[in-house]
């Protein structure tokens, strides 16, 4: 009997347990400051697993008023974020050049071309052909950087044609 | 005792002219130093070497070759247009059984084989220099884009250090690889090359990529048509005694147009930028 009793209280306890973890709902706000201020607290108070989400869901209200300001408020949550902790400074660059910069970070690697970049080639393409629609959501969408976006359309243009001569000469001299 | 303040002061007052200059000629001498140590770090500069001497000559005399190869064969094909119309105008497609359409398709066939012993004559000159063009570009794309960088590398050359559209505009446009006379590439690309030294790095690597491809479809082209010219030559020899016109003719005919002369159908168009304002850049702290 008395074994029962505390089978159910651990129950209970567990339950209630469960019942107060966050139920880390994205913001629900369709301005993108207030968004972010509910992303935040959500965020420090226990939902940083969804991090990820938190974001998409930003990017998807800023898409609903872009302007060129966007980029600062992005870089600027994306600095809290890493200073609260949530992400390392790498992450947070990852995060902002991934939708808004020109460079890809996909062809981040610390071997040459020859020996690396070669015999994956058509993976570093592809991840590029990825990251350039996460940059025309990023630079096109959200910050109206036509410029920027046309850019990083031609860059990508270039690293094709570029490896594809290079892989060809490295190949070449085997 | 009186005095030597005053004396001093004349000394200084005496002394000012001689300072002023030595400061002047200080100057001058700090200034032109600056200016040799920005030379010398301009030179200094890591400069990729994609474009060797060698390659302009080669680029030059590829293009010469391919002139005198389009000149000869102007004239030929010209005529084998002529008469390929007047044996489609004559209706001789399905009445080769016809002396007069016999006629007409032994006299295309001589011209073809008229056309591909020139071909034949003038391709060994231009397989070499098409291929020493190659081997150099090759070289230097594997030295200096393949093993000296990593990706993040070739992508920051490719991005150039200043993203102004001044330097974009500078940036050759990818042309693609037909769509203009052999001479005329060849000459276009001898012109890009010679001129490239005010352009930036960025430009030479997208150029030096461009130019390898197109050389070494051409060059594998040539090697194929080489080959393919022997046995050519053998089956018209044989076809003129029945007076028959292939298809692989017809086939041939328009290869060799289309590499001479251009594909104008194949002309590629480079997208705009798509419409809408721009605005001032924003740097992040986070860019890299």
């Amino acid at each position: 009997m008395r074994t029962k009793l505390i089978i159910f209280l651990a129950a209970t306890f567990l339950a209630s347990c469960a019942s107060n973890a966050p139920e880390c709902v994205g913001p629900q706000s369709k301005n993108l400051s207030s968004a972010i201020d509910q992303a935040q607290i959500s965020l420090i108070n226990g939902c940083h697993a969804h991090f990820d989400r938190y974001y998409d869901s930003l990017l998807g209200i800023a898409e609903g008023d872009p302007k060129p300001e966007n980029k600062r408020v992005f870089s600027e949550f994306l600095v809290w974020s890493s200073d609260k902790g949530l992400l390392s400074n790498r992450q947070a660059q990852n995060y902002y050049n991934r939708y808004f910069n020109v460079k890809f970070m996909s062809l981040k690697g610390d071997y040459n071309n020859c020996s690396h970049t070669c015999p994956n080639k058509q993976k570093f393409l592809f991840d590029m052909e990825r990251e350039l629609s996460d940059k025309e959501r990023g630079l096109l969408r959200v910050s109206l950087d036509n410029e920027g976006y046309y850019r990083a359309d031609q860059l990508y243009q270039e690293v094709e044609l570029v490896l594809e001569a290079t892989c060809t000469a490295c190949a070449a001299g085997r | 005792m009186r005095n030597a303040p005053q004396r001093s002061q004349a000394t200084v007052q005496k002394r000012t002219p001689g300072r002023t200059l030595y400061i002047v000629c200080l100057t001058v001498l700090f200034l032109a130093f600056a200016a040799v140590a920005t030379q010398d770090a301009h030179a200094n500069s890591p400069t990729i070497r994609l474009f060797p001497t060698t390659v302009v000559e080669d680029l030059k005399q590829t293009g010469n070759v391919a002139r005198d190869m389009e000149t000869g064969l102007q004239e030929i094909i010209g005529r084998l247009d002529q008469q390929q119309e007047l044996y489609n105008e004559s209706k001789c497609d399905g009445a080769e059984n016809d002396s007069g359409c016999q006629r007409l398709a032994r006299q295309i066939g001589a011209t073809y084989l008229e056309m591909l012993t020139i071909m034949e004559e003038r391709l060994p000159d231009m397989e070499h220099t098409v291929n020493n063009t190659r081997l150099s570009l090759e070289k230097g794309l594997r030295n200096e884009l393949g093993r000296k960088m990593t990706p993040w590398t070739l992508q920051e050359t490719l991005i150039g250090k200043s993203t102004s559209a001044a330097t974009q505009q500078s940036a050759p446009t990818l042309r693609g690889r037909s769509g203009m006379r052999l001479s005329e590439r060849f000459k276009q690309y001898y012109q890009l090359v010679a001129t490239s030294g005010a352009k930036g790095d960025q430009s030479l690597a997208v150029l030096a990529s461009d130019i390898y491809l197109d050389m070494e479809e051409t060059s594998l082209l040539i090697q194929r048509t080489r080959q393919e010219i022997a046995r050519a030559t053998l089956m018209e020899q044989l076809n003129q005694s029945f007076g028959i016109i292939t298809p692989e003719m017809i086939e041939v005919v328009g290869g060799v147009k289309s590499i001479l002369f251009g594909d104008m159908d194949g002309t590629a168009l480079v997208a705009g930028p798509p419409p809408g304002s721009i605005e001032e850049a924003y740097r992040s702290p986070l860019e890299q």
